[in-house]
């Protein structure tokens, strides 16, 4: 097979992995080609809007191992084929050398046995390190069941690694993925963990190998069982906590395969409940919220209509307004309207006089939403406006735009709010309406 | 800079300089020494016809020096960096806006650098961060090509972008050759031998690809159109985090562009 059919079903083999960044080590360049960036940085963007940083493709779609959810498992009847090492290498680097790309996203199916394939990925990565003196960016995912030595020698060879919790709860693992255990999952991870921890300690001399300098990362499919919100970012904080990762990426479930244990193939991907996820993931990690802030046994899921920072703050209005000039950080962030950047800025201008509306707007504070939360210096009683001017403003303006069949995921069933669903109205500004209305009366 | 109370009336002239950095920090000494705030300052050649008056501002290396020095030591270091990272920008009447930074910075001092809801201020920094934007935007958009072992590649900025991505690019390519040429501004940053320069070429005119580097622009508008979600489609998101004023110098995406 030649390396242009190779690329096409080992990159659509490797798409719906979530995890593309690049970021979370700076590494200077030195004798041979590459170096990291510790911001990481996006080479292009595909057509559905994704980053596009790495390589990201398969070491091989042959699979052992039978995911239910999985185009490549072994039961399905799909073209298969595996890149040598070298070809991998050599594929890197030229795409790297024209800028295309920071660096590789290696994953795998299982051909033979875990430890196998981690050998042919681990020969690829010695290729590029030492053959090619490659020094970009190496994202690689361990595979369950790979033996510890294995694992510890991807790390030095990678800047990041993971293993994917794949799904949210164990139950859900045994029924749809009925080779990976818990155990097989959380036993790298603790590994990869501890590795990281130790090699931050370890006084090393130059140029020693660093075990996974970017951390580990780990990702999870929603939407191909039951779990609610609530437990998924309640998951995704122990797993901050327990095993010092630096992301968990969450992947909307995109029916591929038919089976009576997954959704139907034609059910569409939750993108919003991604999209909400991310932002609840984000205060989490940036804004130090607890996830028993964002959501609750009695609100287990989202709002659709509000992101979790806004919804946080209607359901917490007796804490506002609060006071830009005087207020510590901790407290700024939690305006809807101010994020890290601006209220970073903020602690900076207001030590050379009392700030108003126009500085704010001009330090780059989403006033629309920001005014009904503060005081300062041109509003000093606070802005007092009606609960629905209040809710009007911090609607959601993209929630639309994933298409009304998300809104019956929230429906009355689903949230403590009866909010409509879209598709009950004639227009998105009534269903826009009609959640203010709604959510106003919960106030 | 003279101390004293450097306020300038605003007046009725237009100042018109060389277009260098030297010629626009006389700018700057003209209008301190004789207290006006001129209605604008316009490299020549770049001036339309107006109802002001004009003058011209010669470029005198000993006043721009003086100048020069003057921002570090009556306002700050930062206030340097942000004044010569702002004649690189593309904000409009960028000389202008500069001009009113520094006049108020005389008489305020370090501080300014933290007036962050200033006018006067807040306009020149959200100039800095589209400089610094744009560079970061380009350290990924940027295309190569392999010419027989030397790389090259073109850009079409709005900012002069090239001295904020230098190092990025010679750091990560140390062992290369290359050249970024940026058609918008004419010029180019060319490394070889371990060292670089920026050159102000008339027109350079790259030559055609080899049959090597038709294969990897091949493999590689594959693995960009495969790793795409069908199923996510988004062309929206995809545009508000690639401008589509980027694509034309992008392998990936420039035949979309005629569609
Ligand atoms: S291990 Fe499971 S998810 Fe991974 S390729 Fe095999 S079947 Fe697919």
């Amino acid at each position: 097979m030649d390396i242009m059919q190779k690329l096409t079903i080992l990159a659509d083999g490797a798409k719906y992995d979530a995890a593309c960044t690049s970021s979370g080590v700076g590494r200077a360049g030195g004798q041979g080609i590459g170096n990291t960036a510790a911001g990481g940085i996006c080479h292009s963007f595909s057509a559905d809007g994704r980053c596009i940083s790495l390589l990201k493709v398969l070491m091989t779609n042959y699979c052992v191992y039978d995911c239910k959810y999985c185009p490549n498992r072994s039961g399905s009847d799909v073209p298969r084929t595996a890149f040598t090492p070298q070809e991998l290498a050599d594929l890197t680097i030229e795409f790297y050398r024209r800028n295309y790309i920071e660096g590789l996203f290696l994953s795998s199916g299982i051909l033979k046995t875990p430890d196998y394939t981690t050998e042919q990925m681990i020969k690829a990565l010695e290729f590029l390190r030492y053959k090619h003196n490659f020094w970009g960016y190496i994202h690689a995912k361990t595979i369950p069941g790979t033996s510890p030595d294995l694992v510890y020698r991807m790390g030095l060879l990678a800047d990041r690694i993971s293993v994917n919790i794949e799904l949210p709860s164990e139950a859900s693992l045994q029924k749809l993925a009925p080779n990976k255990t818990k155990q097989s999952i959380l036993a790298p991870m603790a590994q990869i963990a501890g590795g990281v921890e130790s090699g931050k300690e370890l006084v090393r001399y130059k140029n020693a190998p660093r075990f996974a300098a970017a951390g580990q990362a780990t990702q999870m499919i929603i939407g191909a069982s039951p779990e609610s919100d609530y437990q998924i970012i309640r998951l995704a904080s122990g797993l901050y906590r327990r095993y010092s990762l630096r992301r968990v990426f969450y992947s909307a479930y995109i029916p591929a395969v038919e089976d009576t244990l997954l959704p139907s193939v034609d059910t569409k991907p939750p993108l919003l409940r991604e999209h909400r996820l991310y932002q609840a993931d984000f205060l989490m990690r940036q804004y130090h919220f607890d996830p028993e802030e964002i959501l609750s046994e009695e609100m287990p899921n989202f709002n659709p209509y509000l992101d979790p920072k806004c919804n946080w703050a209607i359901n917490n209005i007796e804490r506002f307004p609060i006071d830009v000039n005087r207020a510590p950080h901790e407290e700024l962030l939690r305006v809807p309207g101010i994020g890290p950047t601006s209220a970073g800025r903020i602690v900076t201008a207001r030590k050379t006089g009392s700030l108003g509306l126009a500085e704010l707007k001009r330090i780059g504070v989403v006033l629309k939403r920001a005014k009904y939360f503060i005081i300062a210096k041109d509003q000093p009683a606070g802005l007092r406006a009606g609960k629905e001017s209040t809710v009007r403003a911090l609607i959601d303006p993209g929630v639309f735009s994933f298409g009304t069949e998300q809104m019956s995921l929230f429906g009355p069933a689903g949230g403590r709010l009866a909010l409509p669903g879209a598709k009950d109205v004639s227009s998105i500004a009534e269903a826009a309406e009609e959640a203010v209305l709604c959510l106003a009366a919960n106030l | 800079m003279p101390g004293g109370k450097p306020l300038a009336e605003p007046c009725d002239v237009i100042y018109i300089y060389d277009g260098s950095f030297e010629g626009f920090l006389c700018c700057v000494h003209e209008s301190v020494y004789s207290r006006e705030l001129p209605q604008s300052i316009v490299p020549e050649g770049e001036l339309e016809p107006t109802l002001f008056g004009q003058r011209r501002i010669e470029t005198d290396s000993e006043k721009a020096r003086k100048v020069y020095a003057s921002i570090p030591a009556k306002i700050s270091k930062e206030a340097l960096g942000l004044v010569r990272n702002i004649f690189l920008s593309c904000l409009k009447d960028k000389e202008l806006a500069t001009l009113r930074f520094l006049l108020k910075g005389y008489r305020i001092g370090a501080g300014i650098m933290q007036m962050l809801g200033e006018a006067d201020v807040a306009v020149l920094l959200k100039a800095e961060r589209h400089v610094m934007h744009e560079s970061h935007l380009l350290k990924g958009f940027i295309r190569f090509s392999d010419y027989d072992g030397f790389l090259a590649a073109a850009i079409t900025p709005k900012n002069f972008v090239l001295p904020f991505i230098a190092s990025h690019f010679i750091e990560r390519f140390s062992g290369e050759k290359f050249m970024i040429y940026d058609k918008a501004h004419q010029a180019a940053l060319v490394y070889r031998d371990r060292k670089y320069e920026i050159i102000r070429p008339e027109h350079i005119e790259f030559p055609q690809a080899s049959e090597t580097e038709e294969k990897y622009r091949e493999l590689w508008k594959r693995f960009y159109d495969t790793i795409a979600i069908d199923a996510r489609y988004n062309p929206k998101c995809r545009m508000s985090h690639m401008p589509k004023r980027y694509w034309e110098n992008m392998t990936e995406v420039k035949e979309l562009l005629k569609q």
